[in-house]
């Protein structure tokens, strides 16, 4: 067997996937919280104010990636929800199911950083603009898959069923996207590439760190909850019962 | 106007929803341990 198709096959046992995340998840903690305090120092230190927004500029380090984090979440969701249906991998039904609550977090954050920066900016916390509610949308999806999934008591159908909504949800990540071109919103284009106003590198490479960090905090959360929905499925099995008699 | 509490506010909003995320699995899953050791210990007592 060529070694892809060996680590593909090794990572869909779940004793070898729970002993070898655990050794990689505090190393993707440490990286996390070390861009991220690089990328607050560049945002709030170094970076200068916005001659429009002045100080309030710094919530788009938060507030961008979050955005960001909450589509792409969503739509690996998607993607390994459509696998998983098609070639029954557990291990990618776990994975769907252990993304839902980070993906909900990163839009809650998005949703609320986005508020505190529009009411000094726009004079309001909330508008049903095309791009805002849309982003609400996103959330009530996230809430949906999990409620999904936490509504059956045979894990495996609970997983199907939240995977076949991951992929249904994911018309809403288009029109999230092309919100601000198809309508006309009160939420600005784009601010990269195109005839986006583009960013000066003083701000863009704190943004591109913290983009860089929620990665890192996604890949150690996804991990750990992972790990934990793995003991729970299998609290009978073998190598769980093994693993509880190690740490006696 | 100051925009101080609007950027605090955020940093502060963006902590806790990171913080539960984050810790929230951690404490799950050291409950579910502990439950699932009381069971083995009352199996390996039994028998």
């Amino acid at each position: 067997m060529n070694p892809i198709m060996l680590f593909i096959h090794k990572t869909g046992s779940p004793p070898w996937f729970y002993q070898k995340t655990g050794y990689l998840i505090p190393w993707l903690w440490a990286i996390f919280l070390v861009l991220t305090a690089i990328g607050l120092y560049l945002g709030f230190v170094k970076a200068p104010v916005d001659y429009q927004q002045g100080t309030t500029v710094r919530i788009m380090y938060l507030h961008v990636p979050s955005a960001w984090m909450s589509m792409m979440i969503y739509g690996f969701m998607a993607i390994m929800g459509f696998i998983a249906l098609v070639w029954r991998i557990r291990m990618l039904e776990v994975l769907v199911i252990s993304s839902a609550p980070v993906g909900a977090a990163f839009t809650m954050i998005a949703l609320l950083t986005g508020s505190m920066w529009g009411r000094p900016m726009w004079g309001t916390f909330w508008v049903w603009d095309a791009r805002l509610t849309s982003e609400l949308v996103l959330l009530f999806l996230y809430f949906g898959v999990i409620a999904l999934y936490n509504a059956y008591d045979e894990p495996r159908k609970a997983a199907r069923a939240a995977s076949l909504l991951s992929i249904v949800g994911a018309f809403n990540l288009p029109i999230i996207y092309f919100s601000v071109e198809w309508w006309n919103t009160l939420h600005q284009g784009s601010s990269f590439g195109g005839d986006g106003p583009g960013i000066h590198p003083e701000m863009l490479w704190p943004l591109l760190i913290m983009a860089t960090a929620v990665k890192f905090f996604y890949g150690a959360n996804l991990l750990t909850r992972a790990r934990l929905t793995l003991l729970k499925q299998d609290h009978r099995k073998r190598w769980v019962q093994d693993l509880v008699s190690e740490e006696h | 106007m100051s925009y101080t509490p609007f950027i605090l506010a955020s940093y502060l909003l963006g902590t806790v929803i990171l913080s539960w995320a984050a810790f929230a699995p951690v404490l799950k899953k050291r409950t579910l341990l502990r439950q699932l050791k009381a069971r083995q210990a009352r199996m390996d007592k039994s028998q």
